[in-house]
């Protein structure tokens, strides 16, 4: 499904990803952990297509298409979502017209009908129960007075109400106590599919323990210096990442 | 130096047959006044971002009887159907299309005057106020006595429409009695050349009494809109004001808010949105002379091309007003590189135990919002529809009427589109 074949990219002159590879096939939860400077927000910017980054040298294949050219909607219309470390505040925007637009605006890219608002609310209701989240949130402007578990459970349900194929979550985890990293997690699992993939970016290995991943990796310095089972986060866990540095 | 119409079209006012004689001496007091004082320059601290030379070096007239309209208007073609309407059509006041609702008596300036022994104070703060004074036509005086509940909201259309360069000089009194509400939209439209409309406005709000006034100015991009608005509040009153300002080359509401009672509640919000070379100005003050009232300034502009603005904002706490919450905030979006925004919020607090805040913030849109949106799968354009939609929605959303809240959302629709005018 994703395939990036020795990606440098960085801003301006400073190379930030040095030769990085990684491929994720359909199904499968990898997680890439590592410190902070060792790329991981370069990666996931990258992959999302935030402007602002050079890419010098290799490529970004989805569903077997380079889409280093593409816009963020485009690469969003093709199914890949990114769970955001820190979600952005947009006052005066209603959450449930953000939703609902781009709801409907992937459903038009697909050449399926529109929803309108009872139609759509229908649909979000039972994403918010699985959420544990009240009705209340629809009504609010997108983010705005959010605490830091409710803007991170309001990227979940962007999650479950756009269905992507693809999910990265940037550092999820951060800024949760322990009910809301179960309840995110629970709304992961029940979200995994055989046609759908996730790369989870992480710090720590807290978020793994509710989510398994079938493959870990460690990022420093802008590549993988080594790939392993959910037995490798343990590890990490254990003995930091000294030991894999040179 | 005060331009040569000015002089001629005084004269020609004081004239008229139509206006009472006994007017003469307030309309003398205050063009003398204005002679001595002069049109604002770049100097005054007040008009240093305003460009007055439109008006300085324009060559308007007074309206005519036969400047009034040719054929009855349609008032449906003006949105808001179902409030009741008075119309001002190029300062003249139209009894026959306007209806005014029970509770509310309508009065010329001089009977109001006579009411009042002949005591209604004039506010004099700028030349624009002497310059009203001096030249008021469109009198129009709105009487509520006590407990009057004015259900259906009310309207004062002004209709600018020609194009022979001329000066309209409203001047609107409302007295809302003692526990009494209203709703108030004044609305201005037309289609016009170059015109100037420099309206007065005094408002006094009794004890207990409510009032929610929308102001809606859409004129045609041509025209100077001058508004001075003075606001008078009793104890324990409620007023709240919203502008949303579209149109005009030069327009520029003077508000002034006086609070002299106690427990008194001001809201004061605005909405600019300006393109090409439009000029909108905000100028706001508020004066807590009383106790425990709660205040708040809460202004917007949206700019494109190579427009301008200004918000020039103060909250005045006098000696004595303990108790005050007063909050200001001013934020500006601009959207081209060549617009320009002045923002200047004040302060002016002379008494202990008071809870006051203020805050601006001027910018282009935020790129991490736009990623955010279009990492969600909506373009640029639509993103940035959606954040310039979600800016002003924060004011238009304070309208709790909602046939007057559509209204100005199709105000907005079209502007948003670039097909206001």
């Amino acid at each position: 499904m994703l395939n990036i074949k020795n990606l440098h990219a960085g801003v301006e002159n400073k190379e930030i990803l040095k030769g990085l590879d990684l491929s994720i096939k359909p199904g499968e939860m990898h997680a890439v952990m590592g410190r902070n400077g060792s790329g991981k927000s370069t990666l996931s910017n990258v992959i999302t297509g935030k402007d602002g980054y050079n890419i010098s040298k290799g490529d970004i294949q989805y569903n077997n298409e380079s889409i280093i050219e593409w816009a963020p909607e485009k690469r969003a219309l093709a199914g890949i979502f990114m769970s955001f470390q820190y979600p952005v505040i947009m006052p005066g925007v209603n959450n449930t017209y953000f939703l609902k637009a781009a709801l409907n605006a992937k459903r038009k890219n697909f050449g399926k009908k529109e929803l309108d608002a009872a139609e759509f609310l229908k649909i979000v209701k039972n994403k918010l129960n699985e959420l544990d989240m009240d009705t209340s949130y629809l009504q609010r402007a997108v983010n705005e007075g959010f605490s830091g578990g409710e803007k991170k459970r309001n990227e979940i349900l962007q999650m479950l109400t756009l269905e992507p194929e693809l999910v990265i979550m940037d550092e999820t985890d951060s800024g949760l106590d322990i009910d809301a990293l179960k309840i995110i997690a629970n709304g992961v699992n029940k979200f995994r599919d055989p046609e759908r993939s996730f790369l989870v970016i992480t710090h720590y290995q807290r978020l793994l323990k509710y989510i398994e991943p079938d493959v870990v990796h460690v990022l420093i310095d802008g590549k993988i210096v080594r790939s392993g089972d959910k037995e490798l986060a343990l590890e990490l866990e254990e003995k930091g990442y000294q030991w894999l540095e040179k | 130096m005060m331009p040569d119409y000015l002089q001629t079209e005084f004269e020609k006012i004081l004239g008229r047959e139509y206006f009472s004689k006994e007017v003469h001496p307030i309309r003398k007091k205050a063009y003398d006044n204005l002679l001595r004082k002069g049109l604002p320059n770049k100097k005054c601290e007040d008009w240093r971002f305003t460009d007055l030379s439109a008006i300085k070096s324009g060559d308007f007239r007074i309206s005519e009887i036969e400047d009034g309209p040719k054929k009855d208007i349609r008032i449906s073609n003006h949105g808001l159907e179902s409030l009741d309407t008075i119309v001002i059509y190029n300062g003249h006041f139209q009894k026959n299309m306007s209806s005014v609702p029970k509770g509310i008596t309508l009065l010329s300036n001089m009977d109001y005057m006579n009411n009042n022994g002949w005591s209604v104070e004039q506010p004099e703060m700028t030349s624009f106020d002497l310059l009203n004074s001096a030249f008021m036509d469109s009198g129009i005086c709105l009487v509520i006595k006590e407990k009057t509940n004015i259900e259906t909201p009310l309207r004062i259309l002004f209709i600018c429409s020609g194009n022979e360069n001329i000066m309209i000089t409203p001047r609107i009194h409302l007295d809302l009695g003692e526990s009494s509400s209203l709703t108030l939209v004044e609305q201005h439209e037309g289609n016009c050349e170059e015109y100037f409309y420099n309206g007065s406005m005094i408002v006094n709000i009794g004890e207990n009494a409510s009032l929610d006034h929308v102001r809606i100015q859409n004129n045609s991009k041509k025209m100077i809109n001058m508004c001075n608005l003075h606001v008078q509040q009793n104890s324990r009153s409620n007023y709240s004001f919203s502008q949303f300002a579209f149109g005009g080359m030069l327009a520029r509401i003077n508000l002034n808010a006086n609070l002299i009672g106690e427990g008194i509640y001001c809201a004061l919000n605005g909405l600019s949105l300006s393109n090409d070379k439009q000029h909108s100005d905000a100028h706001v003050i508020t004066n807590h002379h009383g106790t425990h009232s709660t205040s708040s300034q809460n202004f917007k502009s949206i700019l494109k091309d190579r427009s301008s603005g200004v918000f020039n904002g103060r909250a005045i706490v006098h000696e004595g007003a303990e108790k005050t919450d007063s909050s200001q905030s001013n934020k500006n979006l601009l959207l081209s590189q060549d617009a320009i925004m002045n923002s200047n919020p004040q302060l002016e607090i002379y008494t202990d135990d008071v809870k006051c805040s203020h805050g601006s913030t001027t910018g282009a849109l935020e790129e991490d919002a736009l990623f955010y949106i279009q990492s969600r799968g909506l373009d640029e354009a639509s993103a940035r529809e959606l954040l310039v939609r979600g800016f002003a929605s924060e004011i238009i959303d304070l309208i709790s009427n909602d046939e007057i809240r559509d209204h100005v959302i199709d105000h907005f629709d079209q502007w948003i589109n670039g097909n206001n005018q």
